[in-house]
């Protein structure tokens, strides 16, 4: 089996790992700045291919606190909801600082990591690697159109096009999809997905978050003890479910709309009950990654149909 | 067997070759014969070792009181802030919190971390290997005792026939596979890195969660700052001297309780920094598809 090297020669896997372990018995000299990340080779490889390099990784954290007591009383609800969109904002606001001292545009594949300890504290800690434009010259752009190329017919992909048509011959071919000055952009998208929202013709406009906390009355004693046996449903408890979900998503929606974006993806929605002696109430958290279109509006990526022959292949053949 | 396979490792008890052995998945093993490897042997480092905070006494459970009565602004060199008490009389200094960074205990797991991949260097060393790939570093406390902890590195030592043995065979703690890739890109796998960051919180009351004095807190996030900074710039620091950069960092946080309310904000980094060797392959170009499987 042979593919091409990296200088354009043919050449054996086994003649590049000759090359990388003779270059790594040469003596190396510190280098001033090196790039931490934690992506894996192949997501290394998918942000080259829409023209993005990793910088660093950066990290934010937040923290806040909020008297469950206080908080549920009817009209209170709001500061222990405020107290979790706060622990959010400032570990987004704190990486996004990271990201900016860093010259890079945005943050991909953020994890978010939430910590309750005790149980009216909450630490969020969001860990995700900065990437840029590429600072090389030709590099390969985002701008992917399908069936501009001319790549020959759609579907027949020939060694080093892309399916879409994108072929070699436009290295540099970008636009600045991302104007300087603008606020970095964060996503909880992997680099592979964030691939495709590029491909695709999007752009992350940030992590958009909603948070509700709704209060609900304690059940009747005879249902508390189980003494009461009829099955009737808990209206205050359902209402509360609903309520804080709508809450929770309008808030969403609103910072998106504030990070002018067309969407959000990727949403996650976190229940959590809270139940004390004296406190009842369900907290919502919505999460997700505010999108907006580019320029050149979506392109579609035309995927094909595979069918593959053989069964889902065992995890031991998925390892790496 | 053929003429540039590596000499087989004679059994201990003299009874014939001993089989090589991998911890590789078959697919990585395939990945692994493509690149022209051979592996060699499993190899395996490990040390127990006490892990020492120079802020609580010892990590895992503090040293008591007694271990802080030494403290006096905090460690040399470490960044100490405190946090006064926010009720509205407040209190007496000594109640207050501080984060102080436990330089100590990051030197000291560090040190664990070194110790285990030198020895699984050393045992790769021996077989005669170009690398090991696959490097898997974990810590536990599955032998020793209060504040003991064992540090375990083991990989795949594999050997490139017929090229000159390194005098230090590479370290990575990406699969066959995952080597196979990086070699694509041209980026030749060059050493496990490791950075361990620690942050000593002795918790004020609003971080402790006191309900008269709720708001927004800044020792927690402080001390995962200073925490991740630390093992980020370990990480960096290390990387520069072997390669351009980092790939397959894999992140821990902890947060390790210590005396009374107080705890240790860890962070570990472990990564490979990866050395460019030839220009970038030409764009992979995927393709996206929709596999039709239930």
């Amino acid at each position: 089996m042979s593919t091409e090297t990296p200088n354009g020669a043919a050449g054996s896997p086994a003649d590049h790992m000759r090359a990388a372990v003779a270059q790594l018995a040469t003596r190396h000299a510190p280098e001033p700045g090196v790039f931490v990340s934690d992506l894996l080779v192949g997501e290394l490889v998918l942000l080259d291919e829409v023209g993005y390099e990793p910088v660093d990784l950066v990290s934010g954290a937040g923290a806040a606190s909020w008297n469950p007591q206080v908080a549920s009383a009817p009209g209170g609800s709001d500061a222990w909801a405020a107290a979790i969109t706060g622990a959010l904002g400032t570990a987004r606001a704190a990486i996004e600082r990271e990201v900016v001292t860093r010259s890079a545009e945005g943050v991909v594949a953020v994890q978010l990591s939430l910590a309750r300890r005790p149980g009216n504290v909450l630490t969020c800690s969001l860990l995700g690697t900065a990437v840029r434009r590429q600072q090389r010259p030709g590099g390969a752009g985002p701008e992917v159109r399908p069936g501009t190329a001319g790549a020959g017919a759609p579907g027949v992909p020939r060694p080093g096009d892309h399916a879409e048509g994108r072929g070699r011959a436009h290295p540099g071919q970008r636009s600045g999809h991302v104007p300087a000055g603008r606020r970095p952009f964060g996503t909880t998208l992997s680099a592979r997905d964030f691939h495709l929202l590029v491909r695709a013709g999007y752009e992350p406009a940030g992590i958009a978050a909603g948070a509700a906390v709704v209060a609900f009355p304690a059940r009747s004693v005879g249902q508390g003890l189980g003494l009461s046996r009829d099955n009737l449903e808990l209206q205050e408890q359902t209402a509360a479910l609903y309520q804080a979900r709508e809450i929770a998503m309008a808030r969403m929606e609103a910072e998106a709309r504030a990070q002018g974006a067309d969407g959000v993806v990727d949403v996650s929605f976190g229940e959590q009950p809270f139940n004390s002696m004296l406190v009842h109430a369900v907290e919502v958290l919505a999460i997700g990654t505010a999108i907006r279109r580019t320029a050149g509006g979506h392109r579609s990526l035309e995927p094909r149909l595979q069918l593959a022959l053989d069964d889902a292949a065992p995890d031991v053949f998925r390892r790496g | 067997m053929t003429a540039t396979t590596p000499p087989a490792v004679p059994d201990a008890a003299g009874g014939g070759p001993r089989p090589r052995t991998s911890a590789l998945s078959v697919a990585e093993a395939a990945a692994v014969r493509r690149l022209g490897l051979e592996p060699v042997g499993m190899v395996l480092g490990t040390i127990v070792l006490q892990v020492v905070s120079s802020v609580a006494g010892s990590a895992g459970f503090g040293g008591g009181p007694s271990a802080m009565a030494g403290w006096g602004g905090g460690p040399a060199g470490g960044s100490y802030t405190s946090y006064p008490c926010v009720h509205m009389m407040g209190a007496a200094a000594e109640h207050w919190g501080f984060n102080a960074e436990d330089a100590g205990y990051a030197s000291s797991v560090g040190s664990g971390f070194a110790t285990a991949v030198a020895r699984l260097v050393e045992e790769a060393k021996a077989l005669g290997a170009h690398g090991v790939i696959g490097v898997r570093v974990d810590v536990g406390d599955l032998v020793g005792g209060w504040s003991t902890w064992t540090f375990r590195a083991t990989g795949t030592a594999v050997a490139l026939p017929g090229s000159p043995v390194p005098s230090e065979p590479f370290t990575t703690n990406a699969s066959g596979t995952h080597v196979e890739r990086l070699v694509a890109m041209g980026l030749a796998p060059a050493r496990l890195v490791t950075g361990v960051g620690a942050c000593y919180v002795r918790p004020n009351c609003r971080t402790r969660g006191d309900l008269l004095a709720p708001g927004t807190i800044d020792q927690i996030p402080q001390a995962i700052d200073v925490a991740r900074d630390r093992a980020r710039a370990a990480v960096r620091e290390a990387a520069r001297h072997h390669g351009q950069g980092v790939v397959h960092t894999d992140w821990t946080d902890r947060r390790l309780p210590s005396w009374g309310e107080g705890w240790i904000q860890s962070a570990v980094a472990i990564g490979t920094a990866v050395r460019r060797f030839g220009p970038r392959q030409a764009p992979a170009a995927p393709r996206p598809v929709v596999p039709l499987r239930p």
